[in-house]
């Protein structure tokens, strides 16, 4: 164990194994050196780590106590998996070690955004590389990402390993023979229809997302900013207008991709899958719809090449797509009410693009003074007529009705939930009685999300209704998963001492005492089950 | 949603709660009680301005109970009439200690 300062970090090299043997000398040593040092950052070095214990683990987690800027770097696979599997990697930063990729040059580029390109390195395996040279933390936040929208049920890769390419980084990902929908249409447009089926597809899955609260920004807030930085250079208080539309726009809790074009939709290996994670947030999908745009005709309304170059299809193939996508995703082929619906995306997508350019100015000023004038000529005439934002989405769920179809997924327990309680809002219940339908309403549907279709998913139809005299609340759950009667659960028994007492086990039976009356029964291949409590 | 403060002195822990304790965020508790578990000997949890607690957040409480009685002691504090009911229901108010 040796220790430099390199900044105002201090760093404490580990090495060989930490287990209970010779934790508490480490623990004695590492202290011994922190405290000469005199700095509060902390580096633990695990390059010739080899193996730590649970005692080793301990350790850790004391000089965590006291230095709470700690770091781990440098960590062998095999001691990163068992950080990762004991928590470790949620508590605190641990980089691996990476290996070094010999050079993406030559290789063929599949992909390409504003952050960098996608290489594919071998028959199976593609690297994104990322321009900025200290990208780790890029790279971490996209596969958290990826990793969250993954267990949200949406179809996409994530990075197994992260690699040095030159001067920056890369993320490795497996995707078999992927290939793009922009290269689909460029080489085979005549598969349009397919793409814009499975575009579609995807699209409504996403926006059908609800994401726990707090697990990503939100795209309207990202627009809303972008709208203050650029509303002055709009006549005639039409800056103003444009901002207060947008507020109107309703908060959502639904995800969206944030740069869904074809570029990022990809077939690998029979599958669709969406990459490109970064800029998953959550908002009303007229945010998606605004950079979408963009993408087929906002960049390229002054220069038509532009879609070509990036895409790799000219922009009549680009406009027909997005033109069918709009039909696809309303529903609708009533060219009115397209074009209504297109305006008001385009409101939002030419003060974006205002916005990106001053930001983001390039080498050709001339040309891009012509360009930002155009967009700025075509937003002020559409906000002299367009009045507001809103626009029906139609996502399959009716808003007032008293029974809800969703997916039994935990991630949807708080739509539940609101559901639950605005039905209850219209009646007389205390606050009390909420609480209790809530935590009954919490273990069944729970309890349907977990064990029902497991290892898939399916829905569950929950259902309200309310009668007077006695008034009273009756919600029914019905899902078509393994037939289960949760009524027959054994009772904990509460008289045990904490000690003795089995951890879990005491939803289904609180529910019972909480409820006045439960039914269960499993008729037509659904599990049926009743929840009564007088009001 | 759920808001959880902490204070740590030496070896004595106060986690303010805020919101709901449900099955959503249970594992956030959870991870913050076991972070703060090595070395603790005494947790005082704040409960006055939780407002719910689903059977994944007794979950937590026994978890928390079982290894603060191996190092010390754990005690709950301002917990509300409805929470308390709960805790008369499932026989949780005969193994924590609550003031």
């Amino acid at each position: 164990m040796t220790n430099k300062i390199e900044k105002n970090y201090v760093t404490v090299k580990l090495s060989g194994r930490i287990d209970s043997e010779n934790s508490a000398e480490t623990e004695k040593k590492i202290f011994a050196q922190l405290a000469d040092s005199g700095s509060s950052s902390v580096i633990l070095d695990a390059e010739h780590l080899e193996y730590i214990s649970s005692a080793g683990l301990r350790v850790i987690l004391r000089v965590k106590k006291i230095y709470s800027d700690l770091r781990i770097i440098n960590v062998r696979t095999e001691v990163y998996e068992i950080l990762e599997m004991t928590g470790f990697t949620e508590m605190m930063r641990v980089e691996k070690a990476y290996r070094v990729v010999v050079s993406v040059e030559g290789c063929e580029v599949i992909g390409e955004g504003f952050n960098g390109k996608v290489y594919r390195i071998d028959r199976d395996n593609v690297v994104k590389t990322y321009k900025n040279a200290d990208a780790i933390a890029e790279i971490q936040h996209e596969r958290e990402v990826a990793r969250l929208a993954l267990i949200l049920g949406v179809p996409t890769a994530i990075s197994y390993d992260v690699v040095r390419v030159g001067d920056s980084y890369g993320s490795v990902f497996e995707l078999l023979n992927a290939r793009s929908f922009s290269n689909i249409l460029a080489k085979e447009p005549e598969r349009m229809d397919f793409c814009v089926a499975e575009y579609v597809k995807m699209l409504k899955k996403i926006h059908s997302i609800t994401v726990p609260e707090g697990k990503l920004p939100s795209i309207k807030e990202k627009t809303l900013k972008a709208l203050e930085r650029m509303k002055d250079r709009l006549p005639d208080g039409l800056g103003d207008k444009l901002l207060r539309m947008a507020n109107a726009v309703p908060e959502s809790n639904h995800m969206v991709h944030g740069d869904f074009h074809t570029k990022n939709i990809v077939i690998a290996d029979n599958e669709v899958l969406l990459i490109d994670m970064d800029t998953l947030s959550v908002g009303h999908p007229i945010f998606e719809f605004l950079r979408m745009y963009n993408s087929y005709i906002g960049y390229a309304e002054y220069d038509p090449e532009i879609v070509l170059k990036f895409q790799g299809y000219d922009i009549n193939v680009a406009g027909e797509f997005w033109h069918k996508t709009l039909e696809a995703y309303f529903d609708t082929k009533d060219e009115n009410k397209i074009r209504e619906i297109e305006e008001k995306i385009r409101c939002l997508s030419y003060a974006y693009l205002i916005d990106w350019r001053t930001r983001h100015p390039g080498n050709n000023s001339e040309v891009e003074n012509a360009t930002i004038s155009l967009w700025q000529n075509r937003l002020t005439e559409l906000l002299r007529r367009v009045d507001s934002l809103e626009f029906d989405i139609n996502c399959g769920e009716k808003s007032d009705s008293d029974e809800l179809d969703i997916e039994a997924s935990v991630n949807n327990l708080q739509k539940v939930i609101g559901f639950i309680n605005s039905r209850l809002e219209k009646v007389d219940c205390s606050a009390k009685k909420l609480m209790q339908i809530d935590l009954a309403v919490e273990e069944i549907f729970v309890n349907i999300a977990n064990y029902a279709y497991a290892p898939d998913v399916g829905k569950v139809s929950v259902s309200v209704k309310l009668s007077g005299e006695p008034s009273a609340a009756e919600i029914t759950f019905a899902d078509r998963g393994v037939p289960y009667n949760p009524l027959e659960k054994e009772d904990p028994d509460i008289t045990l001492s904490a000690d003795e007492r089995q951890i879990g086990g005491v939803g289904i039976f609180m529910t019972k005492k909480i409820m006045d009356e439960i039914f269960y029964e499993h008729r037509d291949g659904q599990n049926i089950l009743i929840l009564r409590k007088r009001l | 949603m759920l808001n959880i403060s902490k204070k740590i002195e030496n070896t004595k822990a106060v986690l303010t709660l805020e919101g709901r304790l449900d099955t959503v965020t249970a594992p956030e508790m959870e991870k913050v009680i076991r972070e703060a578990l090595p070395g603790l000997t005494e947790l005082i949890l704040d409960f006055k301005k939780l407002e719910y607690i689903s059977s994944a957040g007794l979950r937590v409480l026994l978890l928390a109970q079982k290894a603060m009685n191996r190092q010390g002691k754990m005690k709950l504090c301002r917990v509300n009439e409805t929470i308390k009911e709960i805790f008369e229901v499932t026989g949780f108010s005969d193994i924590l200690t609550i003031e």
